[in-house]
């Protein structure tokens, strides 16, 4: 499935050698827009195999973690984050975030909770100040044998 | 908050199914503008009076025909410029949130020109607040706060969608969509006045943190850190003396519903003889660090359905009961994020603080397609919680609190039962 076996520690340190000044990977685009600049982020990441997918996660300053699932076709399926602040999700929804937008107005549930459930994106958040959290996927990307239970 | 919006239809249909239970709710909770509890039901032990006590009203909204609000808790401030007796506003339908801090006003009816906060290169300090469903971007100002016979001096508050501060950095609009009109925002403003004191935190002291505060030009923005004593800070901590907390009352509302519910919200816990802490069980908060268990700040767990919900929460702020369980969804649109069984549930779940210590709840889910459009408040309204922990967090909204008397402490402010973050009930 994912072939490449590396350790934490290894993956963190390839990764920030790479190009930098994308933060985030990226929902629907390949593995490569995770390479993350972490001076920039003035964060950390670590990368595990799991199975059936590939687990990036990204500490923000801020306290928050994104967590960014890359599934056997090295494509970026799910995101989700927890923390004090929400992540970048123009960043992270790429060319799903302008219909992200126009679903939350449409859908609005109050400044607590956000769900958006479409064929082709899921977006569900929740949370107050301080203390948030959400994942967004895309439902026919998940691979097969990986449960959307696990995707957070 | 148009969180429960229903067709035309829809709405006609349940106003005259429910037209009957609907005007004897407008009875029993109607009149009365004092903070009293409605039909001598309220747990909450009457009416509290007194110079730390202010009326809080659960109704229709600032926009009743456009944007009727749904169980959405508000009450009434008067903002001076700092220094002034007469340039002063006062205004209603100010949202009072325990799941936020500090004090926030739309601009559109803000009539007073505040002096906007600098940076120390002369630069106006402007805020990205996030929540869940969006962002609103605007100046933090200084004002006097009147509430109640409290008084706050320049303190800095929100001025949300200042025109003079129309350009919003990328990375702040990049949470979602704008709630910068009170008709997106859903009230006049917002009273943060949650268990914590600054809306970041040390965070946003520490480093720059995207989409939080910046320093801005006429023409551009920039990201800065921000010392805690600049940010927008809960005003519950700039009183004189009842500054450690608050005491918000509500009435119970009956199983139909209620265009009004009148109840009473207390400054100070402990600190007079009207806020007296008694019998109640104190359940601690996960501190601004977070809790033992991942909890993020202000969290605590609900044991319920045999789960154990760590990241729970309770927030006026929050319109319903939201928690996910086997109850079907309704399927009408519009609805279908609230929970339908197919007659009410009656339901029980233990809430338990950082401390170990735990009290049980007993709470009702209605159905929501048979609950009056025309009324404001519920008490048994809820809906599935997005959970993206997968069933971490039961959110107590404001049904929680009729028919409660509920303590939030603040953060490291002591009471005589302990110290904060609590909330006792």
């Amino acid at each position: 499935m994912i072939d490449l076996k590396l350790s934490a520690l290894a993956s963190a340190m390839l990764i920030a050698g790479f190009a930098p000044g994308i933060a985030y990977a990226t929902l629907g685009e390949p593995e490569a827009s995770v390479q993350a600049d972490v001076a920039q982020l003035n964060g950390s990441i670590q990368v595990t195999d799991r199975s059936g997918y590939r687990l990036h996660e990204i500490q923000l300053s801020s306290g928050t973690l994104v967590r960014e699932f890359v599934g056997p076709d090295a494509k970026v399926f799910a995101i989700a984050w927890k923390g004090p602040t929400i992540p970048n999700l123009r960043q992270t929804l790429g060319s799903y975030f302008d219909n992200y937008v126009t679903a939350a107005k449409a859908n609005h549930l109050g400044h607590t909770r956000l769900q958006i459930q479409q064929s082709d994106l899921v977006v569900q958040a929740g949370g107050h100040m301080r203390a948030f959290s959400g994942r967004a996927y895309l439902p026919q990307a998940v691979p097969s044998g990986v449960s959307v239970g696990d995707l957070h | 908050m148009v969180t429960f919006a229903i067709t035309g239809a829809q709405a006609r249909a349940a106003r005259l199914g429910f037209c009957a239970v609907l005007c004897l709710a407008v009875m029993s909770c109607g009149g009365g503008d004092g903070g009293g509890a409605s039909g001598g039901s309220s747990s909450g032990g009457g009416t509290t009076t007194g110079s730390n006590v202010v009326s809080v009203v659960v109704d229709a909204g600032p926009l009743p025909t456009t944007n009727a609000a749904t169980n959405t808790l508000f009450t009434t401030v008067t903002v001076c410029v700092p220094g002034s007796t007469t340039n002063c506003q006062t205004i209603d339908h100010i949202q009072v949130d325990t799941g936020s801090y500090g004090l926030r006003i739309l601009s559109s009816v803000l009539t007073l020109a505040l002096p906007v906060q600098t940076a120390s290169n002369g630069e106006a300090i402007v805020e990205c607040t996030q929540f869940v469903d969006g962002y609103s971007w605007g100046p933090v100002a200084l004002a006097d706060m009147q509430i109640s016979g409290e008084s706050a001096s320049s303190i800095p508050i929100q001025v949300i969608g200042d025109p003079n501060y129309a350009t919003v950095p990328s990375d702040c609009s990049s949470i979602g969509p704008a709630e910068d009109t009170v008709a997106q925002f859903g009230a006049n403003g917002i009273i943060g006045i949650g268990p914590f004191a600054q809306d970041c935190g040390p965070n946003c002291a520490a480093a720059v943190i995207p989409a939080t505060y910046y320093t801005c030009t006429a023409s551009a923005c920039q990201g800065t850190e921000l010392a805690q004593t600049f940010q927008v800070t809960n005003p519950i901590t700039f009183f004189a003396t009842d500054n450690n907390g608050v005491i918000i009352q509500l009435p119970s509302v009956a199983a139909s519903g209620a265009a009004t519910v009148t109840g009473s919200m207390t400054f100070g816990i402990d600190t007079q003889t009207n806020n007296k802490s008694g019998s109640q069980t104190v359940l601690t908060l996960a501190g601004s660090a977070g809790g033992s268990a991942g909890q993020l700040p202000g969290e605590l767990t609900t044991n319920f359905n045999g789960g154990i919900l760590n990241e729970s929460f309770l927030d006026t702020g929050s319109n319903g009961l939201y928690f996910n369980s086997s109850l079907t969804t309704c399927v009408e649109s519009g609805l279908t994020d609230f929970y339908c069984p197919s007659s009410t549930e009656n339901l029980t779940a233990t809430l338990e603080g950082q401390n170990g210590m735990s009290t049980s709840v007993a709470f009702s889910v209605a159905p929501a397609d048979t609950l009056a459009a025309a009324d404001a408040a519920f008490s048994n309204l809820a809906g599935p919680y997005p959970d993206a922990q997968d069933t971490q967090t039961f959110d107590w909204g404001l049904p929680f609190f009729y028919g409660r008397t509920v303590f939030t402490a603040i953060e490291s402010a002591a009471t005589a039962v302990g110290t904060g973050p609590y909330v006792a009930f």
